[in-house]
């Protein structure tokens, strides 16, 4: 599905990110490049503690402070002011996060409708699309359900229709099957896939190595750099298993 | 984005409404402050009215010389109204005379309050008055006659004219003419009982129902001799001659005080400035009550403002991840403590007007209701949501995302 011929939607040119300072200081992203074309599922893997869920907050725009360079859509994103990466996220990025991340005070449609506040869609038509999308994921009978009242499996499920309620053409989910049993785990990926084929860009950081069958392409990191980095669906591993070294700069600061 | 106020106010309502125990306790403290201030406002609102209309209604050709210079309105609050029995006025007959002298003056009318027993079949109460006075005061203050008549310059000095209920007091009648009453033990007999007035609170301080009215001679004789002039009434021959005589009525009069500014000539809407300051003392107290507790409210919606904010840290981390600007925050927390302060307003508003109604049934008059009072009350409320939320929710803004999203509670 992805080729080279699809413009690249995300780029990191050397990206670190530092935490604490003096004595403390250490990079839990240490000099990372990284091209990511539409249309890709890529599955981000590694151990604990080695800057996976910090890579998924700078993708988000989340995270402000690192160095290095990154563009979205050919923009860097330094230059942007926080109110244009707010617009950002709630129109380019729906996140989908390990904890679910539902407000526990508002019920199902409500959450799914959260984020079409921010593009400013009135409330009747909020809940309209909301209430599209939790069709689209069977759950249109439990509407009016607090989080609290569905299996963990549901509320991920409404986690994604949120992250979906947009159209975002970049969907960052973080570990979201890391509290399911591995038959919700299997819905959600299911899910996830469908929105692969609809040619969306989806980036899972993920524990399990058996979720990576349905990525398109596979990362592994290692202390806050890429280990490996395996276009499964452009070279099957079979053909091109080539091992990528991450580029090294060592404690370098810009 | 016009949307998103709509939706904030929607949240808002939302959140106040799931900790509905937490929100009304904190409404408490504007609901009382702005009750107090509504019921002050209401309440001096009419009294300063009924004063006002009986000024109005009696033309625009009456001024009144008040002993003691012009008071100005905010020693007004803080001073007490100087009561009549421990009074020494300032004003002589001496005055009077030079006042009836004054061009363009039609009628001058003296009013020199006593107090004292008033028997007849039985003893009026305390409350009772006597007053001493010219006949000029009847048509001066329109008091009309339910039976007899008023005091003219040809009846006997014994004579006395008695309002409505002082009559009902001491004879438990309305048509006690002809009767015999006891002023400070002198006998006195009634000409004249006046129609109900149902005015306590007017321009002469007096309350006419329960007042004995003699004449200016014979309340000279029941004060040794002395003569205690608490207030001339003056009537000019019309209205676009009032100024100017009032400025030659100050000039004469000042003569005869060796130019001392120990008296004032007011006219309008300052003659019923000093009769409505029972509800000025009354006032200063509820308002120091109001400010108190519009402080300690406002305080208190800070504070469950910041324990709000940090409740949801997670949930400004998720809205944040969803699109929400730092504005947005901002105006999701602000709008719930104007919410808070709002409603607070509101209640305090309706519930002022409540207790004004219920302390006017005590009174001879009604509580004024009008935008202005409305007004206030609601600016003070959006002023103390605003001032108190602003910390809290521009705190909410400034968390960063990624630290609220991985806090755990």
């Amino acid at each position: 599905m992805s080729d080279t011929k699809t413009p690249p939607v995300i780029k990191l040119r050397n990206l670190k990110k530092r935490f604490g300072i003096g004595d403390a200081e250490h990079f839990a992203i240490n000099g990372i490049d990284l091209t990511i074309r539409r249309g890709e599922f890529i599955a981000i893997m590694g151990p604990s503690g080695c800057g996976k869920t910090t890579m998924m907050n700078i993708l988000g725009l989340l995270d402000r402070s690192f160095d290095g360079d990154y563009e979205l859509d050919g923009k860097p994103v330094k230059g942007m002011t926080r109110r244009k990466q707010a617009r950002i996220r709630s129109q380019q990025i729906g996140f989908v996060f390990q904890s679910f991340n539902l407000i526990p005070r508002l019920n199902l449609l409500e959450n799914v409708a959260l984020p079409l506040i921010y593009k400013g869609i009135t409330k009747t038509k909020r809940l309209e699309i909301a209430s599209n999308m939790l069709r689209n994921f069977h759950l249109n009978e439990r509407e009016y359900y607090m989080p609290h009242q569905l299996s963990g499996g549901q509320v991920q499920r409404v986690a994604i229709a949120r992250a979906l309620v947009n159209e975002p053409s970049i969907i960052l989910a973080d570990e979201p099957t890391g509290n399911l049993d591995s038959r919700a785990s299997h819905i959600i990926m299911e899910e996830l896939s469908n929105l692969h084929k609809r040619g969306n860009t989806i980036i899972m950081v993920t524990h399990n190595p058996r979720l990576t069958t349905y990525a398109s392409r596979v990362i592994t990191m290692l202390d806050g750099q890429i280990e490996t980095d395996n276009n499964l669906a452009a070279n099957p591993p079979s053909r091109r298993g080539r091992k990528k070294d991450s580029t090294k700069t060592k404690g370098k600061k810009k | 984005m016009r949307f998103l106020l709509i939706n904030h106010v929607q949240n808002a309502q939302q959140s106040l409404r799931s900790s509905r125990i937490r929100s009304t306790l904190t409404m408490l403290g504007v609901t009382i402050g702005i009750s107090s201030i509504t019921a002050i406002l209401a309440l001096s609102g009419g009294a300063n009215k009924i004063v006002g209309d009986q000024i109005d209604s009696l033309g625009g050709n009456i001024a009144v010389i008040r002993p003691g210079g012009t008071i100005d309105p905010l020693s007004n609050i803080t001073k007490n109204q100087s009561n009549h029995d421990y009074a020494t006025s300032t004003l002589t007959e001496a005055d009077v005379t030079t006042v009836k002298s004054v061009p363009n003056v039609q009628m001058v009318a003296p009013l020199m309050v006593l107090s004292g027993t008033i028997r007849g079949d039985s003893t009026a109460p305390s409350g009772s008055q006597i007053v001493a006075t010219t006949p000029s005061l009847a048509d001066i203050s329109n008091l009309n006659m339910r039976e007899g008549q008023f005091l003219d310059n040809a009846l006997k000095k014994d004579s006395v004219v008695i309002g409505n209920q002082l009559s009902i007091n001491l004879f438990g009648t309305e048509a006690s003419t002809g009767r015999i009453l006891k002023l400070r033990g002198d006998d006195f007999t009634v000409v004249g009982v006046l129609k109900r007035q149902n005015n306590p609170y007017n321009y002469n301080s007096v309350d006419f129902d329960n007042a004995a009215i003699v004449s200016f001679a014979a309340g000279k004789g029941l004060n040794q001799n002395i003569t205690q002039i608490q207030q001339i009434n003056i009537r000019t021959d019309s209205v676009s001659n009032l100024d100017p005589t009032v400025e030659s009525i100050q000039k004469a009069v000042s003569v005869n005080h060796k130019g001392e500014n120990d008296f004032s000539v007011l006219t309008g809407n300052k003659i019923s400035q000093p009769t409505s300051q029972l509800f000025v003392t009354i006032a200063g107290g509820s308002t120091a009550i109001a400010a108190i507790s519009l402080l300690v409210g406002g305080i208190g919606i800070m504070n469950i403002m910041l324990v709000t904010v940090a409740e949801r840290t997670r949930e400004i981390g998720i809205r944040k991840a969803l699109g929400a600007s730092n504005a947005d925050i901002t105006w999701q927390f602000l709008i719930e403590s104007l919410a808070i302060s709002v409603s607070g307003g509101i209640t305090g508003y309706i519930f002022g007007y409540i207790v004004a109604f219920t302390i006017s049934s005590f009174l001879t008059f009604d509580p004024v209701i009008n935008w202005q009072i409305a007004a206030v009350a609601l600016t003070i409320s959006l002023i103390m949501g605003t001032i108190f939320g602003l910390y809290p929710a521009t705190r909410a803004a400034s968390k960063d995302p990624v630290e609220s999203l991985y806090q755990y509670n």
